[in-house]
């Protein structure tokens, strides 16, 4: 006994804890001298400890259970009191008296503001930065040795990805879009480094560009352009693809193992409808009739002009049978339209097949092959040029 | 006279202390300093011809790795939810804070405020969802401060 009271002694000399004792009627019955120093006015026996305590406001029933249960202890910690931290105890003292020890734990708890301050403030770097990230076009960072170790939120919505960690069980590796038998993402840095490279993902076009950072990791930026790309590939007169778009989606189509149908169109005697009506009207009779196909085939057909009358269209995933019924009923439904300014005309129909082998210049080679036979015989019909 | 513990809850560096500030001593500071443990400043306001002395805990913004001590919930008739309109996470957390302090003080009444209001454009003003019991406030421009607390004093009080 004689050993805690000298301990307690001892921590009371340093300032660090004082004391309060306090009645049923949480009533000061007695303190140590420097528990002042926390209190706005001088404590005296007799005050009410909740006007001198505010922060035991709420706890009353709790602080008189103490009283009966020897226990029980109610504390509360880091309270800001009078330009000091403090922790607060209420304990069990007797049946008759609770005690309320008030430790400084000041020095300690402006250290951890420090820290907490500075751990914040990161915190709203980081977060601010990662907003920044996010808003950015898609972002890709690979280390030297082919792992991902950050994809933006742009890359995540566009490729339906919750965490990077699904790119490596979906296996999906940009560099294979790019269809030049790249083995890694080192090999598309030595490729794109430096400039920009067009990217062709299902039906968007994006420019994706590498930057080196540091000499340990890789950023790739993958800029999407679809909307841009499409606008500078439409036909300005009858607002279809340009041939030059229709080059690429053959390409592609060329690369899939999918069924496909390349079919030319020329309107026939077009050059007697210019002749007949002038050219503006031929123009107009060119709007009506890329209007009327483009409106009578699937959304995923790509339908383009490839100039003067003539016009080239894609159908996909059909075999050539149910290709030759498509073409028929658009024949028919061209034949049987009644154009604005000339009344009725007509078109002619060419079809090749997508075989192994092929490239553009064959399968379009056979295509027209077929169109000039499909003229040769009389016009207004179509004909399917086997390989 | 009534006396009433409330509490101002939010993340971190949403401006609960700034709140405080701007409805006790009228001032504002833009410089952040973080809250540690709870600060106390009493009010005492007249809602409804009723004297109330409001004990304000000041509580600090829980952070992603650190949460608040349950030890300072004890006993609050009310709070006051602060988010932060430029920071959606402080919006999207509200919830949680909300189910944490009414589960320890289940018949307590609350409003949420809106806070650092004067950030919003015009047009992002209008768009922002508030309700009966939410505020678009601003510490800085001492926007519906005071109404704030008033309010919850009267849903305390009622």
């Amino acid at each position: 006994m004689k050993n805690i009271q000298k301990i307690l002694n001892a921590v009371l000399s340093k300032n660090i804890i004082e004391y309060i004792l306090i009645d049923k009627d949480l009533i000061v019955l007695d303190s140590s001298k420097e528990v002042d120093k926390y209190l706005e006015k001088k404590l005296q026996i007799g005050d009410d400890l909740l006007s001198l305590f505010p922060e035991f406001v709420g706890a009353e029933e709790k602080i008189k259970e103490i009283f009966e249960e020897p226990t029980l202890i109610y504390t509360l910690e880091s309270v800001y009191k009078n330009d000091y931290y403090v922790n607060m105890c209420v304990e069990h003292y007797d049946e008759e008296t609770a005690l309320i020890l008030v430790h400084n734990i000041t020095d300690r708890t402006l250290s951890q503001q420090k820290l907490l301050q500075y751990s914040n403030e990161s915190i709203l770097l980081n977060n601010t930065l990662q907003k920044i990230l996010d808003s950015q076009n898609a972002l890709l960072f690979v280390t030297n040795k082919d792992e991902i170790t950050y994809v933006n939120e742009q890359f995540m919505e566009y490729f339906s990805l919750k965490r990077v960690s699904e790119l490596k069980r979906r296996n999906l590796k940009i560099y294979e879009y790019l269809d030049a038998n790249l083995k890694d993402y080192n090999a598309l840095f030595e490729r794109v480094n430096d400039k920009e490279e067009y990217l062709l993902i299902g039906n968007d076009t994006f420019i994706l560009k590498a930057t080196s950072i540091e000499e340990t990791h890789k950023l790739f930026t993958l800029t999407k352009v679809t909307k841009l790309t499409k606008y500078m590939q439409i036909d300005n007169l009858t607002g279809v693809y340009k041939k030059s778009y229709f080059n690429a989606c053959l390409e592609r189509l060329l690369r899939k193992k999918t069924e496909a149908v390349l079919v030319v169109l020329d309107i026939d005697d077009f050059k007697h409808i210019n002749d007949q009506y002038g050219h503006q009207t031929g123009d107009s009779v060119l709007k009506e009739f890329a209007s009327l196909i483009q409106n009578n085939i699937r959304g995923n057909d790509v339908f383009a002009r490839w100039g003067g009358e003539e016009f080239l269209l894609i159908l996909e995933n059909t075999n050539i049978e149910n290709a030759m019924m498509k073409v028929e009923q658009l024949r028919r439904l061209v034949d049987t339209h009644i154009f604005k300014e000339i009344g009725h005309m007509t078109v002619s129909f060419g079809l090749a097949k997508k075989e192994e082998g092929d490239d553009v210049h064959s399968l379009l080679f056979r295509a027209d092959k077929a169109l000039y036979e499909a003229k040769n015989a009389g016009k207004n019909r179509l004909v399917f040029k086997k390989m | 006279m009534i006396r009433k513990k409330i509490l101002l809850l939010g993340d971190f560096s949403v401006g609960k202390t700034s709140l405080v500030r701007r409805y006790i001593d009228g001032t504002f500071d833009d410089k952040y300093l973080t809250t540690i443990g709870v600060k106390i400043s009493k009010k005492v306001l007249t809602v409804e011809g009723v004297e109330c002395e409001l004990l304000i805990w000041d509580v600090e913004g829980s952070t992603p790795s650190k949460k608040i001590s349950l030890g300072y919930y004890r006993g609050a008739s009310g709070a006051i939810f602060v988010t932060d309109v430029t920071r959606r996470e402080t919006l999207d957390n509200l919830q949680e804070h909300k189910e944490i302090f009414l589960a320890e003080n289940p018949g307590a009444q609350y409003v949420t405020a809106y806070n650092k209001a004067d950030m919003l454009s015009d047009i992002a003003r209008e768009r922002m969802a508030v309700g009966e019991d939410i505020f678009l406030t601003s510490a800085k421009e001492d926007e519906n401060v005071e109404k704030l607390f008033v309010e919850l004093v009267k849903k305390m009080l009622a």
